[in-house]
């Protein structure tokens, strides 16, 4: 173990040399990037170099980004940023679905792919384990053992749906999970019926519960045609003490 | 076929049909039965390929009336005295008209097969170009707005090449998402929805652009919770596009009302500004693609296709998008949506 911070190293997949070139620029500073042209070859790096974070673009020449993706997602949880070019909200809910951890659409700003860039990495370092038996983000104190939510002090009731959902959501903190996935985690040992149609709805009960203004939400973002993101600890500062 | 045209193909078939008998009454004398019966066959079968099978029915027709007159002895009348030759003869007739209505049919075949053929590939290659314009543009537009971000601190004009590289895009975008309006594929989920999240997300998506505007938002009194039917991600786009619109056209420091509303099964989204409204003569053009207002200069206007792809969306969901003027001035764009109804166990939680 050396005592200076070992830099990130960033492996980004594209064939386009233009967009390569434009995300070792945007890390010149912060990052070791390195790059592969084809699915293939980035597949090769990743396992070769064990890179901190992967950049992947979703038009690959010689395969698909979603494959590529679902290749890499099957031994290793290096955080995924994919980029995309298309609009289609169908295609992100497929990555998702894939293990990608975000996507970016093109054409995105510089310092849009550092902000997202850092939060997965954030992310990665932080999240070792979801075994915690309590996890605070802004005012909410969820605990996972005495099954209680308080919101600055004050204890919260929530009714069983909702402590699942606020659960799955405070437990992926930062990641967005699709409505696919909020229901299997929610929903998996219940008698559900015709519920997964009203998931919408017990996310607008929860949010009336935590938010101080629900149409001004800070803790659960809706992810339109994808699904909900919870905010991280690190998108509320910390007044001085 | 014109008339004359017509008649042309007719007067053809008529010549051809006399000159073959012509040829075959010359050497009677050295044929069999079934060279005649084989040399008219080919004749409607030519006929009926040429110029269809009303050509070739009649044909076939003709042939049996010439084949007895000519070449069934006695010759020169329509009379016939071996039995066996009324056999051929109606064999001929039988197997001329359905070798002229087979052929007919597979030539129809042959036809409706070339222009489905024809359709699908037009349309793989709408889908093809719009995959490739979306991803062909973007890759490089990303390539200038990144670049000219890196150069921001050097050249003050840096930032108008990453906001006009921003324009582009959202002209690429608008362009691509009318077409796909256009051609309905562009609305996919429908789902019961609250209200709170669209506007939630439009009010999110918006506040970025315009900070300083006040967007003062009123939902059903009691607190009560909308529930629509109706696609998210659409309803977001027309939502912020009504918005964004708003702000462009009312004076800085007037806000922006949002009011949405239960009325009978109906969700009621209101925009409301205080600009200088639409006038009446264009009040339903400004729905309409590629429309620009000429009172309204273009750097403001954009591409002329929000309106227009924001009631296409509308429509595909069931719902309607009207302008109404504002009492007291100004313009109201109201966004009907489907309501839906929760059974009890929902309704609270």
């Amino acid at each position: 173990m050396t005592t200076t911070k070992p830099a990130h190293l960033v492996l980004v997949i594209d064939d386009e040399l233009a967009i390569r070139r434009v995300v070792r620029n945007a890390f010149q500073d912060s990052a070791r990037v390195i790059e592969a042209g084809t699915g293939a070859a980035g597949i090769d790096r990743a396992a070769a170099e064990r890179p901190d974070l992967i950049i992947l673009d979703l038009g690959l020449a010689d395969t698909s980004g979603l494959e590529v993706c679902r290749e890499i997602r099957a031994w290793s949880s290096v955080p995924i940023l994919v980029l995309s070019a298309r609009h289609a909200d169908a295609e992100k809910v497929q990555l998702l679905d894939a293990g990608a951890d975000d996507y970016l659409t093109k054409p995105f700003s510089t310092s849009e792919l550092q902000a997202r860039a850092r939060a997965l990495l954030r992310r990665a370092a932080t999240t070792t384990g979801q075994g915690e038996a309590r996890i605070v983000i802004g005012d909410l104190v969820l605990d996972l053992t005495a099954r209680a939510l308080t919101r600055a002090g004050e204890l919260l009731h929530l009714t069983p749906i909702e402590w699942d959902l606020l659960r799955v959501l405070m437990t992926h903190a930062g990641r967005t999970l699709t409505h696919q996935l909020l229901f299997r985690e929610v929903w998996a040992d219940k008698q559900f019926g015709d519920a997964q149609q009203y998931l919408r709805v017990y996310v607008a009960h929860l949010r009336r519960k935590i938010e101080a203004d629900s149409l001004r939400p800070r803790y659960i973002h809706t992810e339109p045609g994808v699904g909900y993101r919870f905010a991280t600890a690190a998108e509320f500062p910390r007044p001085p003490a | 076929m014109t008339p004359r045209a017509a008649t042309r193909h007719w007067l053809t078939w008529v010549i051809a049909t006399a000159g073959v008998t012509a040829v075959l009454l010359l050497v009677r004398r050295d044929l069999e039965k079934t060279h005649i019966a084989l040399a008219y066959l080919l004749l409607v079968l030519a006929g009926s390929a040429s110029a269809g099978h009303r050509v070739g029915l009649a044909l076939a027709a003709v042939s049996f009336l010439l084949f007895d007159w000519g070449f069934i002895p006695p010759y020169n009348t329509l009379a016939i005295t071996n039995p066996l030759d009324w056999f051929v003869l109606a064999a001929f007739l039988i197997v001329s008209v359905v070798a002229a209505e087979l052929l007919h049919r597979a030539q129809r075949e042959a036809r409706t097969a070339g222009e489905r053929e024809s359709l699908r590939e037009a349309n793989r290659l709408k889908n093809a170009l719009l995959a490739s314009v979306s991803h062909d543009l973007r890759t490089p537009l990303t390539t200038i707005k990144a670049l000219a971000h890196d150069l921001a601190g050097i050249d003050d004009r840096a930032m108008v090449i990453e906001q006009e590289a921003d324009r582009l895009n959202r002209m690429v975008a608008d362009l691509l998402d009318l077409t796909r309006v256009q051609s309905g594929t562009l609305v996919s989920t429908i789902e019961i929805t609250p209200v709170d999240d669209l506007v939630g997300a439009a009010l999110q998506r918006v506040s970025g652009a315009m900070p300083e505007r006040n967007v003062r938002v009123e939902l059903a009194e009691g607190g009560t919770l909308l529930i629509g039917r109706f696609d998210l991600a659409a309803s977001l786009r027309i939502l912020v596009n009504l918005i964004e619109n708003a702000h462009k056209y009312s004076p800085a420091g007037a806000p922006i009302e949002l009011l949405a509303v239960r009325r009978g099964a109906w969700i009621e989204l209101t925009v409301g500004d205080a600009g200088p409204g639409v006038p009446e003569a264009e009040r339903e053009r400004i729905f309409q693609a590629f429309y620009r207002r000429p009172d309204v200069a273009s750097d403001v206007g954009g591409t002329g296709l929000g309106l227009a792809i924001a009631r296409g969306l509308a429509e595909a969901q069931g719902g309607t998008l009207r302008y109404l003027p504002r009492a007291g001035g100004g313009s109201l764009f109201v966004l009907s949506l489907p309501a839906a109804d929760l059974p009890g166990q929902y309704a609270d939680g």
